[in-house]
C-alpha cells in the first residue's frame, strides 16, 4: 500500500487547481449561482482542453484513458474549485461517470456522434432515469420502447434531469432507460433497456425547468417522448439488462460526486479557518473559542477519514475494470458508502460554518451558502439520495433477503 | 536553436509564515513550486522556439525532489530535462551553483541561448544568471522583459531600466535574466501534456557526470556561507486616525507626546 501521489497526479491536481482559479474563481461562481442555468460552454470547452471530462475513457475512444483514481482526485479539485457542485463539478461527474459508462456500451454512431464531442464540453451527456412516478425505486419507471424493423420507438416521460437546458442549447443526448417487455412480477428491474437519446429526436419535448434550492448553475428538468424513433444503433448493451449498465453508471457518477463533496469541504474549512482566525469577538479571535475550535477539528477529521475512503473506493473501482480483483457489488457498498457521508458531511460543514459567520454566513457576502443549498441536492436526490445508498449498503451487509423493496 | 532554460524550486513563499520565537522561516508543509521568474523564462523560451524552432533544454541544481519542477517544466513544453544532484553540491552559495551549472551547459554542448529567471524567490540575490554568464564567458543582459527579435547571429531583447526600457542586442551565444510582467499568465499544462511528459527525458547528472572534482562544488567551493536566516521583529499594530486633516493633525501630535515620542 502506498499513499504518496505519483508525479503525474500531482502535476494533474496543480494544473486543475491553477486552471480553476484563474477561470472559475469564486466571484464567478457567485455569479453563476445567482444569474442561474444554462452556464456559459467556455467552462466546459476549457474543460475539455484541460481533459479532465470523460479523462477515464480509454485513449482510443479519444480519452486520456486515465485511472478512476487520478479522475477521483480530478473531482475533488474540482469540487474546491466549485463549492455548489454545479458549475464545474457536476458537469465533470455526470459527463464522466455516465459518458464513461455510455462509451463503454455504444456502437460507433453514438460515439462519434455524442461521445466524442462531449469529451471536448461541446456536447452534453447525461442520465434521464426518473419519472413522475419513480426515481429511487429506478425500476418502477413507466416509458416504453418497442421494436419497429430496424428501429424503436419510444414514449414516456421523464423529470428531474440534470441539464436538460444546456443539452438543448449545446446538443447531446441522454442514457434513457425504458421498458422493452413485461418483467416478471418478482423482478421489476428485468426487460429494462437502455438507449441513447439525442435531445434535438423528434417527438421529444423538454419540459421548462425547475427552480431548485441550490446548484442553481446547472438546470433540472424533464422531457416528454412521443413516438421518439431512435434506430437500433442507439441501444446501449443487451436488450433487456439496462438495469445492471444502469447501475453501473450510477457507480461511476456517485464516486465522483462523493470526490467533488470531499474538496467541497476542504474549501468551507479553509474558508471558515480563514474568518474564525480574523474575526474577533469579545477580544479574541473566534478561532479561540472551543466551542468553534472544536466543531472546526471533528470536521477536519470527518473530512480526512471520508477522503481516505474516496480514495479507497477509487482504488476498488480501478481494481475492477482493471483486473475483476473486485466485483462490482464489492465496490458499489464502499462507493454507496461514500456518495452518502460526503455530500452529507459538506452539508454539515456549510451549516456549521454558516453558524461561526452568523448573519454574514447566511448572506450572499461568503461562500457558505451557496455551498450549504448546493450539497443538499447531493443528500436529497442527485445521483441517487441517502437513504437509497443505506439500503444498497444493507443489502450488502445483510444479504438480499433484508432489502425493503422485496 | 538549442535554448537552455535554468530553473530552481523554491517554497511557495505565499504559503510561508515566519517563526514568532525564532524569527526563522517555517519551511515544514510548505509546498514546492517552480520559481515563478523561471516559470516565465521557460514561457518565453518556448514562445521563441515557436517561431525558430529547436529543442529546450531544463537545467536545475537540487535535491531530488526537485524532479518533480522538473516534470512541470516537461509538461509546459521543455524538451529534455536535467537534475544536477549530489550531496557534493550541499551548501552552495551563488558561485558554486553556478560554477556546477557552467560544467553541466558545457557538457550539453552547442548553445545558442541561456534562460535565467532575475532571482529565485528565496534567495532574492539575482546572482546566479551574471555568475553563470561569467563562467560561461559569454554576453549577458538583465532585467529581460521579452525578446522582440533573433536570428541566427543575435538577439535583441527588451530590458527594463529604472526610468524605461532598452532595446538591446547581443552575440549569440548569449544568457539573458528574465523579470516578469504583472500580465504574464503561465500556462496550464493539460493532462495529455503531463501525460505526455512521462515519456520525455529527465536525466539526473551528479558530480561524476560533470567532472573538475576540485572545482568550486558545494560547501568548499562557496566563497560565502549564510550565518542566519532570520525576519525583522514584527511589529505590534498600528493606529489610525480617520478623521478629516485638520482634526487628525492635532490627534497625532496629542499621541505623538503621550508616546513620549515628541
Amino acid at each position: 500500500m502506498d499513499f504518496q501521489l505519483t508525479e503525474e497526479q500531482k502535476l494533474i491536481k496543480e494544473s486543475v487547481r491553477d486552471w480553476f482559479a484563474r477561470n472559475l474563481p469564486l466571484e464567478r461562481v457567485r455569479e453563476m449561482d445567482t444569474k442561474g442555468h444554462p452556464y456559459p460552454q467556455d467552462i466546459p470547452k476549457g474543460l475539455g482542453e484541460l481533459g479532465v471530462i470523460m479523462g477515464t475513457v480509454p485513449k482510443e475512444h479519444g480519452g486520456q484513458g486515465l485511472d478512476w483514481f487520478t479522475q477521483t482526485l480530478i473531482a475533488e479539485e474540482i469540487g474546491y474549485a466549485d463549492p455548489t457542485i454545479a458549475c464545474a463539478a457536476a458537469f465533470m461527474a455526470v459527463a464522466t461517470g455516465w459518458g464513461y459508462t455510455l462509451d463503454k456500451y455504444c456502437s460507433e454512431e453514438v460515439r462519434e456522434m455524442a461521445i466524442k464531442p462531449a469529451l471536448k464540453g461541446e456536447k452534453f451527456v447525461g442520465i434521464a432515469t426518473t419519472e413522475p412516478g419513480g426515481g429511487s425505486d429506478v425500476a418502477a419507471f413507466k416509458s416504453t420502447a418497442e421494436k419497429d424493423g430496424d428501429e424503436w420507438v419510444l414514449n414516456g416521460e421523464k423529470t428531474f434531469i440534470s441539464g436538460v437546458e444546456e443539452a438543448r442549447e449545446w446538443g447531446g443526448g441522454y442514457w434513457v432507460n425504458v421498458r422493452t417487455g413485461e418483467p416478471p412480477e418478482d423482478a421489476p428491474h428485468k426487460n429494462m433497456t437502455s438507449f441513447f437519446v439525442p435531445i434535438d429526436a423528434e417527438g421529444l419535448e423538454p419540459d421548462k425547468p425547475y427552480r431548485d434550492a441550490g446548484r442553481n448553475a446547472l438546470s433540472t428538468g424533464g422531457f416528454r417522448m412521443e413516438n421518439v424513433r431512435i434506430p437500433d444503433s442507439y441501444r446501449l448493451g443487451e436488450e433487456g439488462k439496462g438495469f445492471y449498465r444502469t447501475m453501473e453508471g450510477f457507480d461511476n457518477a456517485r464516486l465522483l460526486i462523493g470526490a467533488s463533496s470531499v474538496g467541497v469541504t476542504q474549501r468551507i474549512l479553509e474558508e471558515g479557518m480563514k474568518y474564525i482566525k480574523e474575526r474577533k469577538t469579545f477580544g479574541k479571535p473566534l478561532a479561540k473559542y472551543e466551542g468553534i475550535q472544536f466543531e472546526l477539528v471533528e470536521l477536519y477529521r470527518e473530512m480526512e477519514a471520508t477522503r481516505l475512503m474516496t480514495y479507497k473506493t477509487a482504488w476498488m473501482q480501478d481494481k475492477r475494470y482493471q483486473d475483476g480483483s473486485f466485483k462490482p457489488k464489492d465496490v458499489a457498498k464502499w462507493i454507496s458508502m461514500i456518495k452518502w457521508k460526503a455530500p452529507h458531511l459538506a452539508l454539515e460543514a456549510a451549516n456549521k460554518a454558516m453558524h461561526w459567520l452568523g448573519a454574514a454566513g447566511y448572506s450572499d457576502e461568503y461562500m457558505f451558502e451557496m455551498a450549504w443549498r448546493g450539497v443538499m441536492s447531493y443528500c436529497v436526490g442527485a445521483e441517487g439520495g441517502e437513504n437509497i445508498q443505506k439500503i444498497v449498503i444493507g443489502r450488502e451487509l445483510l444479504g438480499p433477503d433484508y432489502v425493503p423493496y422485496k | 536553436m538549442n535554448f537552455i532554460v535554468c530553473v530552481k524550486q523554491v517554497p511557495d513563499t505565499t504559503e510561508v509564515e515566519v517563526d514568532r520565537e525564532s524569527g526563522t522561516i517555517i519551511r515544514e508543509g510548505v509546498p514546492s513550486i517552480l520559481n515563478p521568474f523561471d516559470e516565465f523564462a521557460l514561457n518565453e523560451a518556448i514562445r521563441v522556439k515557436e517561431k525558430t524552432g529547436g529543442r529546450i533544454t531544463v537545467l536545475s541544481m537540487g535535491p531530488p525532489q526537485a524532479q518533480e519542477a522538473l516534470r512541470k517544466c516537461l509538461a509546459i513544453g521543455a524538451d529534455e530535462a536535467i537534475l544536477l544532484t549530489d550531496q557534493a553540491f550541499a551548501g552552495s552559495d551563488t558561485w558554486a551553483t553556478s560554477f556546477t551549472l557552467a560544467r553541466a551547459v558545457e557538457k550539453l554542448g552547442k548553445y545558442d541561448l541561456i534562460f535565467c529567471g532575475q532571482q529565485a524567490t528565496d534567495g532574492d540575490t539575482a546572482q546566479v544568471g551574471p555568475e553563470l554568464a561569467r563562467q560561461l564567458n559569454i554576453p549577458q543582459m538583465t532585467y529581460v522583459e521579452s525578446i522582440e527579435e533573433i536570428d541566427d547571429g543575435s538577439v535583441i531583447c527588451k530590458k527594463e531600466t529604472d526610468g524605461g526600457y532598452q532595446r538591446v542586442k547581443s552575440g549569440l551565444p548569449a544568457l539573458l535574466a528574465f523579470i516578469s510582467t504583472p500580465a504574464f499568465e503561465p500556462k496550464i499544462p493539460s493532462i495529455m501534456e503531463v501525460m505526455g511528459a512521462k515519456s520525455k527525458t529527465l536525466s539526473q547528472w551528479g558530480i561524476d557526470d560533470l567532472g573538475d572534482e576540485d572545482g568550486d562544488y558545494g560547501l568548499d567551493g562557496s566563497p560565502t556561507q549564510v550565518i542566519r536566516v532570520y525576519s525583522p521583529p514584527q511589529r505590534g499594530e498600528g493606529v489610525i486616525i480617520e478623521e478629516p486633516p485638520e482634526v487628525a493633525v492635532d490627534k497625532l501630535i496629542e499621541y505623538l507626546e503621550s508616546e513620549g515620542i515628541i
